[in-house]
């Protein structure tokens, strides 16, 4: 009981003492020194969950990846966002390139620069990707995406087979660059008096136009309440900053207005957060942009029946590519319907 | 529908205003102002509280009136069950740099530090970091599963996690990329920006040894992997050490259920490290005999050096200090006694000193520590002085119990470049003007 005890850092005697009265009743005494909260996990409950893999191939399911198979799915599933050779759109992660950048300036850290360890994609695409529709893909989708963003970074061959055994062979580029933390790696003294020379002090303030200054908008009726909402905050910093540099007053867009919505646009709220904001919110890949009426304007008068059809089947037009369902297979037609609904009602 | 927006901010009339009286003596200058506010701009009197805008004042509320307050009666109780802060401080939110992520669900927001005292974060302002948006999760139906390398692979319900004794602890947690927009050059003209992914609470669970002993973990375990239930299934790997010495399944801050931002119903912490490996939302601890090498531990997280290799596992915050009070979003007021206060803190343990230097290094003058000092925890300084309108470059230097001395930027960049993004902890500077204006500047 003391060690019980000891172990838990419980000090009060009474708590302990009714504590060890149930410890007592307790019949086996394998459990005495412990609390017996919880419940044995199912090797089931383990294995649904227990979805990690190491650098030495451990955790990696049966399947067989083939760069074919992964440039598909990849061109579907992942290019909107990382781009068609890994190039990356907006500020997406950049996954191919950039060998030999990192001592520069600007390095460019991708996965055939810089990852020490395929495993870590297998696993990252598996846990994460796609972004809107984490823990969508099979564990074969998983093998081809992976042997094809090898691929795209030139460290298979076309003819590649990605396996469970083939994995963890693989040797990226930047396996052996990485070191374990040695700090602390600078030293500073208590210096009180005389501690550098007042006459070589250099003093670099800061550029202009970076800080976000939203909350200092004057008039502005509360403060971000959103990233959205200070984004748009600043941009429309910036116009009035240009603007009275020439004199002139500006008019600055605002989504502060209150849109009445119909029901399924409030229904379809929480899908376009979820799966449409990624690239509607900013207009990525020549999405028409939520709240953009300019934008949507050659596109609402064309109907909704027309605009649910191209969203759940996927669309081509001048500015962009539309997956079907924006690659949320997952989503019924009627979700789809209630998400577009929401962004044609919020944009015109 | 589109507004106008009027040009120039209040804030930056007042700067106009201060560079235009700098020629004026202290007085004069200080009428100056003060007459200044209620004319410039055609504005009528606003009140400016440190940068932030509050109403127009009605004269009626003040002395010798009776102010309106006071001549009716206020709301009733649960009026608001849940009660939020007074209107007048709307402008004391987190908020975000837009331009430093792709998108709002993958990203991060700051702590509005200058408006805060004491050394808790409340919970409402606890900065937020997420790789995949927050998720609403039943606490009904969230497990725990901890398994590996183990005796007796465990499921738990928040129930049974409840059940065991409690500890409650306050500890800082800081995103390492806290400051890492300042590496290559001052950037960030608000106190927010440049320290804000930092808070402090009083986080309440189970310390993770208890349940290490209760699922038995094998000689050969040596780390954990933990992972989060959210759409990012955020993972890092822990050496088994850590869980020992101190790591904490949290349940409650502040006194309350985790807010869903802070992982409700259930997260990690592990105090004085870089905030990711407290995972929040934690469904899963795998004991393995080596380190997974997950994506936030090798392509992020990760600290490139000018050489071109890149420091792996770089877990503690080091020891850090800033100025909070006066900062560019709190300007010196007018000349006369002032508290210059900031908060110091270090990974490794209890703060012991901070320095604080006028002349931007030259000489330093010990800083009081006030309130409590608690083992990595924000710890509050303060030196009372006068100021007399002369410009300063203001610097605070703590110093932890391990001796560790803050280090300055030159110091930082000498050894690390300019591309390592996280874990700058150097010795910050505001530069003030004799206007009273802060600014943020670097001293190389």
């Amino acid at each position: 009981m003391f060690k019980l005890l000891d172990k838990t850092g419980i000090k009060e005697s009474l708590f302990a003492l009714s504590l060890g009265a149930v410890l007592a009743l307790t019949t086996n005494f394998a459990y005495a020194e412990k609390f017996g909260f919880g419940d044995t996990a199912t090797q089931d409950q383990i294995a649904g969950w227990d979805i990690d893999i190491r650098p030495d191939g451990k955790g990696l399911p049966e399947g067989r990846g083939t760069i074919e198979a992964g440039e598909g799915l990849y061109e579907e599933r992942c290019a909107t966002c990382h781009g068609l050779f890994g190039e990356g759109e907006g500020r997406w992660p950049v996954l191919a390139g950039g060998e030999g950048t990192l001592q520069e300036e600007r390095p460019t850290k991708t996965v055939g620069s810089y990852w020490p360890y395929a495993s870590t994609l297998y696993d990252y695409i598996r846990r994460a990707m796609p972004f809107t529709a984490p823990r969508s893909l099979s564990d074969q989708q998983v093998y081809d995406i992976t042997a094809y963003l090898l691929y795209l970074n030139e460290i298979v061959e076309e003819d590649f087979v990605l396996t469970k055994d083939s994995l963890a062979t693989i040797e990226m580029p930047n396996k052996d660059n990485f070191f374990v933390d040695p700090r602390p790696d600078v030293k500073n003294v208590r210096c009180m008096q005389n501690c550098a020379d007042p006459t070589k002090l250099k003093i670099v303030g800061t550029l202009r136009g970076i800080t976000p200054v939203g909350h200092f908008v004057e008039g502005a009726d509360a403060p971000a309440s959103s990233h959205d909402a200070q984004m748009e905050q600043e941009q429309n910093k910036e116009k009035v900053r240009k603007a009275t540099l020439k004199g002139e007053s500006a008019e600055v867009a605002t989504h502060s207005k209150a849109v009445a919505l119909t029901e399924m646009a409030m229904a379809g709220k929480d899908i376009y957060d979820g799966a449409c904001k990624v690239c509607h919110g900013s207009g990525l890949t020549g999405s028409p942009k939520f709240g953009d009426a300019e934008a949507w304007s050659s596109r609402i008068p064309k109907g909704m029946p027309q605009l649910v059809q191209h969203a759940i089947k996927g669309f081509t037009g001048d500015t962009g590519v539309m997956p079907p369902k924006g690659g949320r297979v997952d989503l019924s037609d009627k979700q789809v319907e209630n998400a577009v609904a929401y962004m044609v009602e919020s944009s015109q | 529908m589109s507004k106008i927006i009027k040009g120039p901010s209040t804030r930056e009339l007042m700067a106009q205003m201060a560079r235009e009286s700098e020629h004026l003596s202290t007085n004069d200058r200080r009428d100056f102002l003060r007459k200044g506010i209620a004319t410039v701009g055609g504005m009528a009197a606003t009140v400016v509280a440190g940068g932030a805008i509050g109403d127009e004042i009605n004269v009626n509320n003040l002395p010798p009136n009776e102010p309106s307050w006071g001549k009716q009666l206020g709301h009733g109780v649960v009026e608001y069950p849940y009660g939020g802060p007074s209107k007048y401080e709307k402008h004391v939110v987190r908020r975000t740099v837009p331009w430093l992520t792709a998108d709002s669900i993958a990203s991060i927001s700051m702590t509005p530090l200058q408006d805060l005292k004491g050394i808790i974060t409340p919970n409402g302002l606890v900065f937020e970091r997420y790789h995949g948006g927050v998720p609403q999760i039943n606490p009904d139906e969230h497990r725990l599963i901890i398994h590996g390398l183990v005796e007796r692979p465990i499921i738990f319900t928040m129930e049974d996690l409840m059940r065991f004794p409690s500890v409650s602890e306050i500890k800082f947690i800081e995103c390492p990329a806290n400051g890492g927009m300042e590496w290559k050059g001052a950037q960030m003209e608000a106190l927010q920006f440049t320290h804000g992914m930092l808070s402090c609470c009083e986080w309440t669970g189970v310390p993770l040894k208890v349940l290490l002993d209760e699922v038995g973990v094998k000689p050969e375990g040596k780390w954990i992997l933990a992972e989060g239930a959210d759409g990012s299934h955020m993972s890092r790997s822990i050496p088994l050490e850590k869980a020992l010495e101190d790591t904490l399944v949290v349940y409650a801050q502040n006194g309350e259920m985790l807010r869903p931002e802070q992982g409700y119903p259930l997260r990690l912490l592990n105090p004085g490290w870089e905030g990711n490996t407290s995972i929040k939302w934690l469904r899963r601890l795998e004991i393995g005999d080596s380190p997974w090498y997950h994506r936030e531990e090798t392509s992020k997280y990760t600290d490139l050096m000018p050489d071109g290799r890149a420091r792996k596992f770089t877990f503690v915050q080091e020891s850090n200090s800033v100025i909070t009070s006066p900062c560019p979003e709190k300007p010196m007021i007018k000349p006369g006694f002032v508290e210059i206060e900031g908060i110091a803190w270090s990974g490794r343990g209890k703060v012991k000193q901070v320095d604080i230097s006028f002349d931007g290094g030259v000489s330093w003058v010990p800083a009081k520590l006030k309130g409590l000092v608690l083992d990595k925890a924000l710890t509050r300084f303060s030196l009372v002085t006068k100021w007399d309108g002369q410009p300063w470059l203001l610097q605070s230097r703590s110093v932890d119990e391990t001796g560790y001395v803050q280090p300055t930027l030159s110091q930082l960049r000498k050894v690390r470049g300019g591309n390592s993004i996280y874990h700058k902890n150097s010795i910050h500077t505001w530069k003030i003007a004799p206007t009273g204006e802060v600014t943020n500047v670097q001293i190389t």
